[in-house]
């Protein structure tokens, strides 16, 4: 392997039932902030079957260059066929990194690839960056520039490690979804579209698919849930976890409760967090009329933000938040919910 | 130094006795069973007088000392557990400190129908946060005009819905002390139950004693006249560790009167089952595990009875109260847990009484103040 024969940014462009997936455009838009570090382009490999209409969605989102590969074995994912095509995209352009999304798709594919074409990945990272290698010098040992530096939360979110490839190309990484930002949208940008096979026999390794089954559930678990919206005996009433429902919709979260609310009858245990119902980390938690007793509190203290809103300003519960208002949650919540929406529809 | 109890007494305790076994015990399965606090023996207790022993007669009660009371808790607790704690709640921790705080105008209007059981008393100092550390109060009271402002909850309130009289402890005040430390000031009060803002959550599925009303209590701007305030304003928690000192002792006959029971049981147990070809009490095992358990037994009963009499004739008793509560309930659940073995497979029964023993006598370890609680009283008091 010559390592300077390697160039440019590919990112895989996942597709499902030949719509992208939200992934592949944020990872469009990380690939071409690495790009311009790298004074290069960033590619968007489109894998799957009469799929080329979407090179132009990727092309919006900032892909300079996308890599159709479409034949009628890549209609659904399956490993092998899809593990091939990468594999085969990557022999022949040859690219410095190459980004995939974290998804279960992307899990599964990465580490195929990674091992098939002999170089490193790192799994499921929540920052990349351009820099040297390594990042402090050592004395006696050469610093390299222009690496991929990975970081990605290891045990559990304990620690994070930063993990660079610097012998083997391509810089292989998993991209943690929901991380990377899109890129705006350039309406009517066009790519250079390449379209690439190099062909399909089906062979042992190809598995078949007898059915895709879409699960619908109606109660969100709240274990599940990124933004929680959760409510105490404070809320007052069932009616009034409308304008909790309302704040969880603009937000895309969920509502939950505690014990006092199950205990009331006015939501079922399934929604209840704490010692006795659900261990919940979500991303966001609102706490609202909930006093934050420690049988409360320890099922959701992991929360990344917690944001309470009690009309108690000694209420324990403040004690956990990073966030907190003292007032009048039926005054609070619906103005939260309109600027929420307001600001939402801005972006 | 007389160990002999008085002809009152064994009058007072033959009166119990026959009680318990007539009106508690053919009901104590189907309480367990069915969770149902026990309306009916509670009724025919208040006209037997059962509900203001230690009250003088002058407010209704029977004028009699404490370690008749401690006999009535132990009497109904060889045969229910639930029965026994019902009484101790309702006579130690809301008549006791009405009796001890009150103005005579609270006596007269609370302690009257308490000490006669025309209404049944209760006590709300825990909270979720404050359990054992029970300065760790959130309720608050405010004083609005003429009324106190109640806001806040209680959990685990024994005989909580279907108590009518509630004593509970409100943080009124925080103030700074000389270290610069904020320290809250408790109160506490009388509050009626069907007072408007004053209402039950939870009720607790417990292990044992369960035909005991464990509620949570909650209160939403709950507004109490001013003079419900029990004592002097900011005393309240020198109010609630007195009246805990009582309510031990009331425990503590609670748990004697379930190993009492339950050493009861086992003894005519072990006579009447045979294997290898005899009772099983002809064994050495068996004889020197009952010996063991009959002399745990009676150690406890006499510090419990200690505990009773300095009760009525020492200012401070809290020692006694705390070495009564801590061995008599550590002995009912070691005497309950072997009355189940040597019962074998039929004591795992619930057909047989000793199981029902084994989990009622679990919580004498645990509530008026844990068993840890009881050591840092004892040993605080060696070590002052």
């Amino acid at each position: 392997m010559n390592i300077q024969d390697y160039k440019g940014v590919f990112v895989f462009a996942q597709q499902v039932d030949n719509v992208l997936s939200g992934i592949a455009l944020e990872l469009v838009g990380k690939g071409k902030d690495l790009a311009k570090d790298l004074n290069t382009e960033v590619t968007a490999v489109l894998v799957g079957s009469d799929v080329k209409g979407l090179a132009d969605e990727l092309a919006e989102y900032g892909a300079d260059k996308v890599i159709v590969v479409d034949d009628p074995e890549l209609k659904e994912y399956r490993t092998e066929p899809y593990a091939h095509a990468l594999s085969s995209v990557i022999d022949e352009f040859k690219p410095e990194i190459f980004l995939v999304g974290a998804t279960a798709i992307g899990r599964d594919l990465g580490p195929r690839v990674s091992a098939r074409i002999h170089t490193g990945l790192t799994a499921d990272c929540t920052q990349l960056d351009i820099g040297d290698f390594p990042i402090n010098p050592v004395p006696g040992k050469e610093q390299l520039h222009n690496q991929l530096l990975m970081t990605r939360p290891a045990f559990g979110g304990n620690t994070i490690a930063t993990i660079a490839c610097p012998d083997f190309r391509p810089q292989m990484a998993t991209v943690r979804p929901g991380v990377m930002q899109k890129a705006p949208k350039e309406a009517g940008k066009k790519a250079v579209v390449v379209e690439f096979n190099p062909g399909f026999t089906p062979n042992d390794k190809y598995v078949e698919i007898l059915e895709v089954v879409k699960a619908v559930s109606d109660v969100a678990d709240i274990m599940d849930a990124k933004i929680l919206v959760s409510g105490g005996r404070g809320v007052g009433s069932p009616e009034n976890f409308k304008i909790l429902e309302d704040l969880a919709e603009v937000l895309g979260g969920t509502v939950s409760c505690s014990r006092a609310v199950v205990d009331a009858g006015w939501k079922p245990k399934d929604l209840q967090v704490g010692q006795t119902g659900k261990t919940v980390r979500p991303n966001v938690y609102f706490a609202i009329g909930i006093s934050g007793a420690i049988q409360h509190v320890a099922g959701m203290e992991e929360a990344d933000v917690i944001i309470a809103i009690n009309k108690d300003e000694t209420a324990p519960i403040f004690e956990v938040a990073d966030y907190g208002i003292v007032g009048d949650l039926n005054k609070i919540v619906p103005a939260l919910t309109e600027k929420l929406k307001a600001e939402l529809a801005a972006k | 130094m007389d160990f002999m109890l008085t002809k009152q007494h064994e009058m007072a305790r033959t009166l119990f006795k026959e009680f318990a076994e007539k009106e508690v015990k053919p009901l104590a399965q189907e309480v367990d069973e069915t969770e149902v606090f026990p309306r009916g023996t509670v009724e025919k207790m208040a006209k037997a007088g059962f509900l203001g022993i230690p009250v003088p007669k002058e407010y209704g009660g029977q004028g009699c000392d404490p370690l008749t009371y401690a006999m009535c808790v132990e009497e109904l607790s060889k045969v229910c557990g639930t029965t026994g704690v019902i009484v101790s709640a309702h006579t130690s921790l809301c008549c006791d400190p009405i009796m001890t705080y009150g103005t005579e105008e609270q006596k007269q209007k609370y302690l009257v129908p308490l000490a006669k059981g025309e209404k049944i008393g209760a006590f709300g100092l825990t909270e979720p946060g404050a359990g054992t550390d029970a300065q760790g109060q959130q309720t608050k009271a405010v004083l609005d005009g003429d009324e106190w402002v109640l806001n806040g909850s209680k959990i685990f309130i024994t005989n909580g819905k279907e108590a009518d009289v509630y004593v509970i402890f409100a943080v009124t005040d925080v103030v700074t002390d000389a270290k610069g430390r904020s320290k809250k000031m408790i109160s506490a009060f009388i509050v009626e139950k069907g007072t408007p803002g004053f209402t039950f959550g939870t009720k607790e599925k417990k292990m044992g004693i369960r035909g005991s009303s464990t509620y949570e209590l909650i209160f939403t701007d709950c507004r109490i006249p001013k003079e419900n305030l029990l004592g002097k304003e900011g005393k309240g928690f020198g109010i609630a560790m007195h009246t805990l000192d009582g309510g031990r002792i009331g425990i503590a006959s609670q748990a004697l009167g379930l190993a009492e029971g339950a050493l009861e049981r086992t003894i005519e147990y072990v006579k009447e089952r045979k294997q290898f070809g005899r009772a099983i009490g002809a064994f050495q095992n068996t004889q020197f595990q009952l010996a063991d358990m009959a002399t745990k037994v009676q150690a406890a009963q006499l510090l419990v009875y200690k505990a009773a009499v300095a009760k009525a004739t020492q200012k401070v008793y809290s020692v006694e109260a705390a070495m009564a509560k801590l061995y008599a309930a550590e002995v009912a659940m070691e005497v309950t847990t072997k009355a189940v073995q040597l019962h074998g497979g039929y004591g795992y029964i619930r057909e047989y009484d000793v199981e029902r023993m084994m989990r009622d006598a679990k919580i004498t370890e645990i509530y008026e103040g844990t068993s840890e609680v009881q050591r840092m009283v004892i040993s605080g008091s060696l070590l002052k």
